[in-house]
């Protein structure tokens, strides 16, 4: 699965009534999908335990978007290629 | 759900004598204690600032208990502990009022863990009831969804109601200079057939002390 489709996932397990399919790659996942900062963390944890990439706090203005967080965790994924275990 | 959340606005609207008080609070130190707090904490236990604002209000309760309780048969009954609602929006458009009790009490990493495992089962089931009752207050925050200022209306029987609108870069005034510092506006509903606008604006500025000093909380 693409580090894209595993983020998909995880959002649509912390939103489930959202169309993944619809989510633009420059949106802000907060607006465009609304969630607040709890729900965020959520997704945060699941990009940790899925993909083993951990965002810092201060790093968290580099992934409000789709695209944003795809590259974030590709660049810094042990595995490369974008692939999840 | 709609219904009982219009059975309940439509029961403040009609029963409660709000007033409503608004303060702008520097929220630059607390932050800025928070990042640091946050820097080597592993995601869950990264602290968000609604922690802070819960414990501030907590504490400014604590001193001004009368903007804690239920109004009820006509008569004004005191909180029994400083327990805070937390209006929690569900999705879907649903909003339910769970209870942090004796939000006063415990380090500040056991009252986020708190609030945490709250959000969490009021929006995937699981409430206890002691969870469900008991609010003295409730806070409600729209931090999240970019607004400056919470004009909010009270949970009845409750009679205060305490609102954080979104933290925004603002002009303020430090030792005679003008510095950016993040502010967020405060803001309560209060029941006047309780409390007065006077004992309102020492409550609120109490809550904007509290978070001057993070490191007390």
């Amino acid at each position: 699965m693409s580090t894209r489709q595993t983020i998909l996932t995880i959002i649509e397990d912390v939103a489930p009534d959202v169309e993944t399919d619809d989510v633009a790659d420059d949106a802000d996942l907060r607006d465009e999908l609304d969630i607040d900062s709890m729900d965020f963390l959520k997704v945060l944890v699941g990009i940790q335990e899925q993909l083993g990439v951990s965002v810092p706090e201060v790093d968290y203005g580099k992934v409000r978007t789709l695209a944003g967080l795809v590259s974030y965790v590709d660049e810094r994924s042990t595995l490369g290629e974008g692939q999840s275990p | 759900m709609r219904e009982a959340i219009a059975a309940a606005m439509e029961r403040a609207h009609r029963e409660i004598p709000q007033y409503a008080l608004q303060h702008s609070i520097d929220l630059e130190p607390a932050l800025q204690w928070l990042e640091a707090h946050n820097a080597s904490r592993s995601i869950l236990e990264r602290m968000l600032p609604v922690t802070l604002h819960v414990r501030a209000v907590a504490r400014a309760l604590a001193k001004y208990p009368d903007l804690g309780g239920q109004y009820l048969d006509g008569r004004f009954e005191p909180a029994k502990g400083i327990h805070i609602g937390l209006a929690v929006s569900l999705r879907g458009g649903g909003l339910l009022n769970p209870t942090i009790r004796d939000a006063d009490q415990g380090s500040l990493p056991e009252l986020w863990s708190r609030i945490r495992g709250l959000t969490e089962r009021t929006r995937k089931g699981g409430l206890r009831s002691s969870e469900m009752s008991d609010g003295a207050l409730t806070i409600t925050s729209l931090g999240d969804r970019g607004v400056d200022v919470v004009h909010g209306i009270i949970f009845p029987p409750q009679v205060a109601l305490v609102g954080f609108g979104t933290v925004a870069q603002r002009p303020w005034v430090v030792n005679d200079q003008v510095a950016v510092r993040r502010v967020v506006e405060a803001s309560l509903a209060a029941d006047h057939r309780v409390t007065n606008g006077h004992l309102g604006a020492r409550f609120l500025h109490r809550v904007g002390r509290c978070l001057q000093d993070p490191q007390t909380l």
